[in-house]
């Protein structure tokens, strides 16, 4: 039993990190039909810029610097955290749109030549990243003052961050999201351009402008993501690809464009990824190696009987 | 899309030409340049000739080429005899039909279901293949493991590469060579010609009774077939396969190969290969060191901006670029000739 | 039209033939300049080239530095050489051996995969046409390397501190030589330990999932089972793995206790999710493999880990004066950092490794056109004294190292720099390969479920294991 509520959290709080990430990602193609191929670059982009924030503004290093983590013993504060959160995020956002307009602005609808785009520029943020931050994996430190762990009843130890505040934080994004979305004048065009882009449009509204908010949102929830990250696990090369997949089993299962369906594909993912670490065990044929296959056993289920996800709908 | 594809007949003189400087290039050339160029561009070259067969004539991008290769690839390796794996011993040239065997059957069943979406959705449906087959060869480690499978058994028309590369090298142009007429030869066929159809009219093919699915389904069981072939000749190449082989750069990478060679022409895939080659070995010598930016070690850098400046300048690759400059050599006075229509899926 | 396409094509491989040739001339005057970086004055005729093989990325990419350090140490100390600059990766000016020039070719950087590994290995050997690869850093890695050693028998390769048993045990290449224990043999006398003294009786093992610590753990299994122990679980976490907290609640609470096979970065980690999870590391219910008293792992999380117990072929407490010779060496050319990281395995293997490599060459005369006799004279290469201050190293017929191994303790600082200690209690003498037969060529290599726990011989060192106490 502790062990089922241990391994429950573990596969929530996951699934609050994949949402945050995803969110972005469903929402810049719910409206814009742009996949984003780039969008774990942001994620990662986003906590190495946090990183670095922290490390030249809260603490002081020297020599060669050869440590397994990038971490000193240094004290941080809850300033020490927060502020390179909301400027990393910031950053990320108005990258995000630099993006967009360079890149994507002029070839709009040319979906499968976007995504190339995309592809292209995260190989490049890939090896600049590598270049400038180094291959080892690092992590951001989360405030000296916040406990390490939390006890919850019948003896249950969880990750205070992890089981906290990155689960909050979840909560309280995805509850953002669904107020501007559905109560806000912006949330309102976004909606109806995801049904109708030409008639909005047509009708007199700035699209340029509805969709520079839509990059800066969408960047900025990689971002977000990148700083909950490289918190609550660590930031590395390949961490890029690796929520870029993410995010994409998410919405393949939930439904390209669908923010519901980010909510339900992410706790698809972290819920199954976690219980087949640890229970796919049958008598004496322990499979939890493969654990990762059930995952994508998931996706190509779900692929064969909606080919458009569990929410999608078709373009 | 463009239209011109599918008319262009061989060029038959070209390619002699073509074919004959690449079968004397061995006696130019040193054995590294042989094997780490010129090899390593054919085979990588067929495995992206299998991506533009179906993006050229059935509109299909597909990610899933370095799953597929790497299938019949790890099939090939655990069926020789080998260190690691699963070393079944069995005789090398019947490993290879095995594993082709193999490879198109799983691209069968992947073209099947991906078979029903279309353009984007097909681009990440067949990135979530590639990198399910990554992940099942490193889980599972009877198969393979991290560690992979090394000194891979070879067939004796091979020879013994690392002595003496120039077999497996001819080897692998003749199959390249095969490859490229095998899939220009298909493309005019009836099977063909209901490709491209099925590509730029569905709902009309569908109208006319076609199976659009069944089309589709059975393009990408061919296109497995020659990614299988690529998978088995970078066995040959590496004598050794691991999952890291056939991870997701990798796949970017082939994926790259295709687009810089041109996106809608066969032959950019060797092209492409060829360019991709030479900048991987030679970069390091004659990239200056700007910063942390630009240096020895920013291959990656070097080669998504080249692949960048294509994207956004010349979808049609450098192939694409070549013709236009032909073009404008042609007819200076006129107007420059349009674009390849960009590609849209709707 | 199409023709012309055609035409541009011939032209571009006219042009890469061209560039072939070219860049062949190339590659020479290139190397020529290489020389002269590295070293011209004191030798004549064509330089020794040696091409140096670790990880800058990936979960051992800190120790990128420290290898380098090692080999470099050795050939400032055994071949007349400089330090190029501050870093270790900036090289070496004026190493001679035999009379002849030595050129490192490359520092090569590998991300902990055999096919980076692979890659970087092809590229100094066959690119920069060294005439040996020293190298590389982990387990899948040096696997392959040796595969490739094997069908380059024309080359020699030492191994840096690659630590899988089947590179020497399994593949049988002639010209790889490995002069340090490998994972295993650095577990030896831990089972005993834990057994004996500790009075388990079953035990759990978690590692990640890849080569090294199979057969870092093997040794432990091995051992520990020989003797009655028991293993219920064995959990493994994919490498590269940065999330261990699915893999910490696989853990069984029913067990005596833990050995942990977790490296790298990647061993931060897990210590972090396991205070996280258990709320503290018990560490009396644990034993760590070579990792756990690495000084780059007790600077970051040394604190959590006081009470473990681990062993390895270095001890940092050491009082011998070879010892001090030794670390004092790398204060001199590198600094307080590197020499910081000296009682670090992966240091020592490189400097063990390069030395032994110096001494071959020495004995063959500097003679790498025909290297048989310098893989015949690798073969018959001892280590003693300062050329390798932890214990004397010999190799058995499979060029692998036979050599001794500490058990010690992590302990609260005793140094007063903030950092815990290390104290050992034990020494475990001429630990082989084989552990007294449990491993051959024809058992199955160390993977997730092999070797089987079984009881049976024990190797010959259990009950043999020697008190030892530095600095009291």
């Amino acid at each position: 039993m502790q062990q089922f509520v241990t391994v429950t959290l573990n596969g929530l709080t996951l699934a609050a990190l994949y949402f945050v990430v995803a969110s972005g990602f469903t929402l810049i193609f719910g409206l814009m039909r742009v996949v984003n191929m780039a969008h774990g670059s942001l994620y990662l982009l986003g906590g190495y810029i946090a990183l670095e924030i922290q490390t030249r503004w809260f603490t002081s290093d020297s020599g060669l610097g050869l440590s397994l983590s990038g971490k000193s013993d240094a004290e941080y504060s809850v300033f020490a955290w927060l502020i390179p959160l909301v400027l990393a995020t910031l950053i990320i956002g108005v990258i995000g749109v630099v993006l967009q307009q360079v890149f994507l602005r002029w070839n709009q609808g040319q979906d499968l030549r976007q995504a190339l785009i995309t592809i292209a520029l995260s190989v490049i943020l890939a090896d600049q990243m590598l270049a400038y931050f180094g291959g080892i994996s690092k992590d951001i430190a989360a405030p000296s003052a916040w406990p390490t762990s939390i006890t919850l009843p019948g003896e249950v130890r969880f990750g205070f961050f992890r089981g906290v505040v990155v689960l909050s934080a979840a909560v309280l994004i995805g509850l953002g999201l669904y107020l501007i979305i559905k109560r806000t004048r912006f949330g309102k065009i976004v909606r109806a351009g995801v049904d109708d882009r030409e008639m909005v449009s047509a009708l007199g509204i700035n699209v340029n402008r509805v969709f520079i908010g839509m990059f800066f949102l969408g960047a900025l929830l990689a971002g977000i993501g990148g700083v909950l990250g490289g918190t609550m696990i660590s930031l590395a090369p390949g961490q890029d690809t690796a929520f870029l997949l993410n995010s994409l089993i998410v919405v393949i299962i939930g439904g390209m464009g669908s923010l519901g369906g980010a909510a339900i594909g992410a706790l698809a993912l972290g819920l199954v990824d976690a219980y087949a670490d640890v229970y796919l065990v049958f008598g004496d044929l322990d499979l939890t190696n493969y654990s990762i296959i059930v995952t994508f056993a998931l996706l190509v289920g779900v692929l064969a009987f909606r080919p458009l996800g569990l929410y999608g709908r078709p373009a | 899309m463009n239209p011109t594809v599918s008319t262009r007949r061989i060029a038959w003189p070209a390619l002699i030409a073509v074919v004959a400087l690449a079968a004397i290039a061995p006696l130019l050339v040193s054995d590294f340049f042989l094997s780490a160029i010129l090899t390593k561009a054919l085979w990588l070259g067929i495995a992206a000739a299998s991506l533009i067969f179906l993006a050229a004539y059935g509109g299909m991008v597909s990610l899933a080429q370095v799953g597929i290769y790497g299938i019949a690839g790890m099939a090939y390796a655990n069926l020789v005899l080998a260190d690691g794996g699963a070393a079944a011993a069995v005789n090398p040239y019947l490993a290879l039909v095995a594993a082709l065997l193999i490879a198109t059957l799983v691209g069968l069943g992947f073209g099947w279901i991906a078979a029903r979406s279309e353009g984007i959705y097909f681009l990440m449906i067949t990135l979530a293949f590639s990198v399910l087959v990554y992940y099942f060869f490193s889980q599972v480690t009877g198969l393979s493991g991290f560690g992979g499978i090394n000194s891979v058994d070879l067939p004796g028309i091979v020879g013994s590469p690392e002595q003496d590369p120039l077999p497996r090298y001819l080897v692998t142009l003749v199959v390249a060579v095969l490859v490229f007429l095998g899939l220009g030869v298909l493309s005019r066929t009836a099977f063909g010609l209901g490709m491209q159809g099925v590509r730029d009219e569905p709902a009309r093919m569908r109208a006319l009774g076609f199976d659009v699915t069944l089309h589709r389904t059975l393009a990408f069981g061919i296109a497995a077939f020659v990614a299988g072939i690529a998978g088995v000749l970078s066995v040959f190449y590496n004598t050794r396969i691991t999952p890291g082989s056939i991870n997701l750069a990798q796949t970017i990478d082939v994926l790259i190969v295709a687009v810089i060679g041109g996106l809608y022409r066969l032959e950019g895939a060797w092209l492409g290969a060829l360019t991709y080659a030479l900048i991987d070995n030679y970069s390091r010598e004659w990239v200056p060191e700007v910063g942390n930016v630009l240096g020895p070690a920013r291959f990656n850098t070097l080669i998504g901006v080249l692949f960048l400046i294509i994207v956004l300048a010349s979808p049609g690759g450098l192939i694409g670029i070549a013709e236009q400059l032909s073009r404008k050599v042609k007819t200076p006075r006129r107007a420059p000739a349009p674009m390849p229509a960009p590609q849209t899926v709707d | 039209m199409f023709r012309r396409s055609h035409v541009a094509l011939v032209a571009a491989l006219a042009a890469g033939a061209v560039a072939g040739c070219g860049s062949e001339s190339g590659s020479g005057s290139a190397s020529g300049d290489g020389a002269k970086k590295a070293a011209t004055d004191g030798g004549g005729g064509e330089p020794i080239k040696i091409g140096f093989l670790s990880d800058c990325e990936g979960a051992f990419g800190s120790f990128f530095e420290p290898t380098a350090s090692g080999a470099n140490l050795a050939l400032i100390k055994y071949a007349g050489a400089k330090p190029a600059g501050e870093k270790p990766t900036d090289g070496v000016t004026g190493a001679t051996i035999a009379g002849k020039p030595v050129e490192i070719v490359g520092y090569g950087c590998a991300d902990d995969t055999a096919d980076k590994a692979i890659e970087e290995t092809r590229r100094l050997m066959e690119q920069e046409d060294a005439d040996i690869l020293i190298g590389p850093l982990s387990g899948d890695e040096g696997i392959a390397v040796a595969n490739y050693a094997k069908e380059h028998p024309d080359k020699t390769f030492v191994n840096g501190i690659a630590g899988a048993q089947d590179s020497t045990l399994k593949v049988g290449a002639p010209n790889f030589f490995r002069f340090h224990p490998d994972g295993a043999q650095w577990s030896a006398g831990l089972g005993d330990y834990a057994y004996n003294k500790l009075g388990w009786k079953k035990a759990a093992i978690i590692g990640d999932d890849y080569s090294f610590p199979y057969t870092s753990l093997a040794g432990f299994v091995a051992e520990f089972c020989a003797i009655g122990g028991q293993i219920p679980k064995r959990v493994w976490a994919p490498l590269g793995e940065e999330d261990y907290s699915s893999y910490i609640s696989q853990i069984p609470k029913d067990v005596d206790g833990l050995y942990v096979g977790i490296g790298g970065s990647g061993l931060i980690s897990f210590i972090k999710q396991y205070e996280e999870q258990r709320g503290r590391v018990d560490t009396e219910r644990m034993l760590g493999n070579v990792f756990w008293d690495d000084p780059l792992v007790l600077k970051e999380v040394g604190k959590s880990l006081v009470g473990g117990v681990t062993s390895a072929m270095t001890a940092a407490d050491s009082d011998s004066p070879d010892v001090a010779a030794y670390i004092q060496g790398l204060k001199d050319n590198y600094g307080d950092e590197i020499a910081g990281a000296g009682p670090s395995v992966f240091t020592y293997g490189y400097y063990t490794g390069m030395t032994a490599l110096i001494k071959g060459l020495e004995a063959a005369g500097g003679d790498v056109a025909d290297q048989s006799k310098l893989q015949a004279e690798l073969a018959k290469v001892t280590l003693s004294g300062e050329e390798a201050p932890w214990g004397d190293v010999k190799l058995d017929s499979n060029r692998q190292a036979i050599s001794n191994v500490f058990l010690k303790k992590i302990v609260e600082d005793t140094t007063g720099d903030g950092v815990p200690d290390v104290q050992t209690f034990a020494r475990v003498n001429d630990v082989d390969q084989t552990f007294n037969g449990a491993f051959s060529a024809d058992t199955p290599a160390p993977d997730r479920e092999n070797p089987k726990c079984e009881a049976g011989e024990a190797p010959p060192w259990v009950g043999q294991s020697e008190d030892v106490s530095f600095g009291e």
